[in-house]
């Protein structure tokens, strides 16, 4: 046998493989144990701060310097593709999917524009784009008070505290403050800069604490990481009595948090959100209490908050982290749902999903019966009917759309509390029945004899058009105001904010 | 052709010329080196044994090492005792070969999830194992006999179906025990010699 030496100089390719081949091992040895060093090095982890600024500072790419992970993740609520199947972050435009709402809320603004809220993010943006806002363009006024502002992001408490209050705030129409608000929901909204704990910054929750004698200061950490989401994703008003002219914004938790006990409290002060275009009827509107509903759940019960599955903790690489990529949480149900339930994802999601279609089912059939009810109020208007005669109805009418608004205005409700959703479902559609029986007795002894004609409302433009709205106007206005003024509080925004000072550790 | 002057025809073949000896030597020297750092580094001995700690080598098993060292299998149990087979040696290291390769490789590659599953191979060893200490509740005293239900309760359900905090716990993730203390995380692979000599040079 030859030696490899004579080998090699017989066959000079086999030198050459040779030494690539040792090369490429030697490389490969010499990068798995740099990884090795490197991945160890992940396991420990100390916060080194890079920059310093002031309790107030409404900029996340500012804390997003001193918290990466946490800001990075924030950044991710921009994502709309996730799309779940009745909701997710992609826009929906809830009136061209279900023209139905568009009578129910006849004589009010949600029925010019109302569309499936998206991540954090694009809470400023949407709220110049909605039509709700209205065209405060060339001198004119919006038709919503500051007070909308109050849940857009963390130059809310700033301008608060600037202006000296609450009531400063609240005051003036919307318009008035856009210049100032311009940094959508983050990070100062629910952090103290100086030791990043929790803390409430809208005075409305502290406020509602009062209210039920209770101190929203003595409460644990755990509770906090609900009530911080508190601050906004609850049912509440506008309080006009409270400051001659001032739209107050007020949590109507005075009797208590329950469907029942918020009605109660607004019977009690005689409060209308607006009066219905077609049926008369004194209104109420529910924002979305999606907290109070939440307490009404089983997950509630067993001690998670709202965090632990919306805002949940990551691991990466030895460094834990909140994930504040606030979403469905069906989106990441392996680090959401799994962490406690052992079943499989789809397991886990078709239930979720049973349980939604369920509420969904029932809320239809409440649906159909008050746009009924509107129309044949309409009906009964128009054929003579008095004040004292239709003020039971109405009352019904009121009683039943508040309970369907209340479960179709909460995010996520129909899983966090779905026995809750039925009961009060199953009560509107009683109600509803009520107002319809109510309203023919009526007709009947007016001796009407014609048909009510239910409207054709297959579709968002047919539907408004039958409430009478003149949406191009509406668009057109918009539009003018979106080219004009926004650009202009962009810019001052800008102007405003280059002179604050931020300090390189 | 007799066995042994092949062995060494086989052997010669290997050999360098006289001139290449010694830069082949610092070759393997080089090379022998290298390895002997990556087996230091990698901890690879620690592989061997049975010692708990082995397991959080790597961070991702800091849940489970925790919870198992504050539950009252701590006293009896240590990982392998549970999570490999011990009915037989060969059976032993092949799935302790083919578990710890798949989670090196998975923690190389960083595609380790946020929460872990146990695989169905390691489900089964698990069952085992709960047989292997705790036959006694299969054993009906009073008939002197493994129990009818034995069978059901052997192949059909598993002890962990209902006995689903043992020992783990009730909440999983790689981020369900931040505040465990006593996790022997690994200590820095710089002897301590070196660290004062570097120290002093500064």
């Amino acid at each position: 046998m030859k030696s490899i030496n004579q080998l090699v100089s017989k066959k000079p390719w086999l030198g050459w493989v040779l030494f690539l081949g040792t090369m490429v091992v030697v490389f490969l040895m010499g990068l798995l144990a740099s990884t090795i060093v490197e991945r160890r090095a992940e396991a420990v982890f100390a916060y080194t701060p890079k920059v310093e600024f002031e309790e107030w500072e409404p900029r996340h790419e500012i804390w997003g310097k001193n918290f990466p992970r946490e800001y990075e993740s924030w950044l991710l609520t921009s994502d709309t593709t996730y799309a779940s199947k009745h909701m997710g972050s992609v826009t929906i435009d809830v009136l061209e999917k279900d023209p139905r709402l568009v009578v129910l809320w006849a004589g009010y603004a949600f029925s010019l524009d109302y569309k499936q809220s998206r991540g954090h993010y694009y809470a400023i943006h949407d709220i110049y784009h909605t039509l709700r806002t209205g065209a405060p363009v060339d001198g004119e006024v919006s038709t919503q008070p500051n007070t909308c502002w109050t849940c857009k992001g963390p130059d809310v408490p700033r301008m608060m505290k600037e202006l000296g209050g609450a009531k400063e705030f609240y005051s003036g129409t919307w318009e008035t403050l856009g210049h100032q608000i311009v940094n959508p929901i983050g990070c100062a909204d629910c952090h103290d800069a100086q030791n990043m704990n929790l803390i409430i910054t809208r005075p409305a929750l502290i406020e509602a604490y009062e209210n039920m004698n209770m101190d929203i200061l003595k409460v644990t950490h755990q509770d906090m990481r609900s009530l911080a989401c508190a601050q906004c994703h609850v049912e509440y008003y506008f309080d006009k009595k409270k400051y001659e002219g001032v739209s107050y914004l007020t949590l109507p938790w005075h009797k208590g948090k329950t469907m029942e006990d918020m009605e109660a409290y607004y019977d009690e002060i005689g409060f209308t959100d607006w009066v219905h275009g077609i049926s008369k009827a004194p209104m109420l509107k529910a924002q979305h209490p999606d907290y109070e509903l939440f307490t009404k759940g089983v997950h509630y019960d067993r001690g998670l908050s709202c965090a632990d599955c919306h805002i949940p903790f990551k691991n990466e690489g030895g460094v834990k982290y909140s994930s504040h990529h606030a979403v469905s949480p069906l989106k990441y149900a392996h680090q959401t749902c799994q962490v406690c339930h052992r079943e499989d994802t789809e397991e886990l999601i078709a239930d979720v999903y049973e349980r939604q279609d369920n509420v969904n089912e029932s809320r239809m059939i409440l649906e159909d019966l008050l746009v009924q009810a509107h129309v044949e109020a309409g009906f009964a208007w128009d054929n003579g009917a008095t004040e004292v005669q239709m003020d039971k109805s109405l009352k019904l009418i009121r009683a039943a759309q508040w309970r369907w608004d209340f479960v179709a205005a909460s995010h996520g409700s129909s899983f966090h509390a779905p026995l809750e959703c039925l009961r009060i479902l199953s009560q509107g559609i009683d109600k509803a029945h009520q107002a319809r029986y109510e309203l023919n007795t009526l007709l009947h002894s007016l001796g009407v004899a014609g048909k009510v004609v239910y409207p054709d409302i297959s579709t968002k433009e047919k539907a408004q058009k039958y409430i009478g709205l003149d949406m191009n106007k509406l668009r057109a206005d918009k539009q003018k105001f979106l080219d004009v003024v926004v650009p202009d509080w962009a810019k001052q925004a800008e102007a405003r904010q280059s002179q604050w000072k931020v300090k390189n550790i | 052709m007799k066995i042994v002057p092949r062995i060494k025809n086989l052997i010669q073949f290997f050999f360098p010329p006289q001139a290449w000896k010694v830069p082949v030597i610092l070759m393997l020297g080089f090379f022998t080196g290298l390895f002997v750092f990556l087996f230091y580094i990698s901890r690879a001995p620690s592989y061997l044994s049975d010692e708990p700690s082995t397991c959080v080598n790597c961070h991702i098993m800091t849940p489970q090492y925790a919870t198992w060292s504050h539950s009252s299998h701590r006293e009896w149990t240590n990982c392998n005792d549970c999570h490999v087979p011990q009915d037989n040696f060969f059976r032993h290291y092949w799935f302790k070969a083919n578990d710890g390769l798949r989670h090196a490789t998975i923690f190389a590659l960083r595609k380790e999830p946020q929460v872990i599953f146990i695989h169905k191979a390691g489900k089964n060893v698990v069952q085992e194992n709960c047989i292997r200490c705790h036959s006694e509740l299969f054993f009906n005293d009073k008939m002197d006999r493994y129990t009818m239900s034995g069978h059901e309760y052997r192949r059909e359900k598993r002890c962990v179906d209902c006995h689903r905090e043992v020992p783990h716990g009730t909440v999983y993730g790689l981020s369900a025990v931040p505040e465990a203390k006593g996790v022997p995380l690994p200590q820095s692979p710089v002897p301590a010699w070196l660290n004062s000599i570097m120290n002093k040079n500064k």
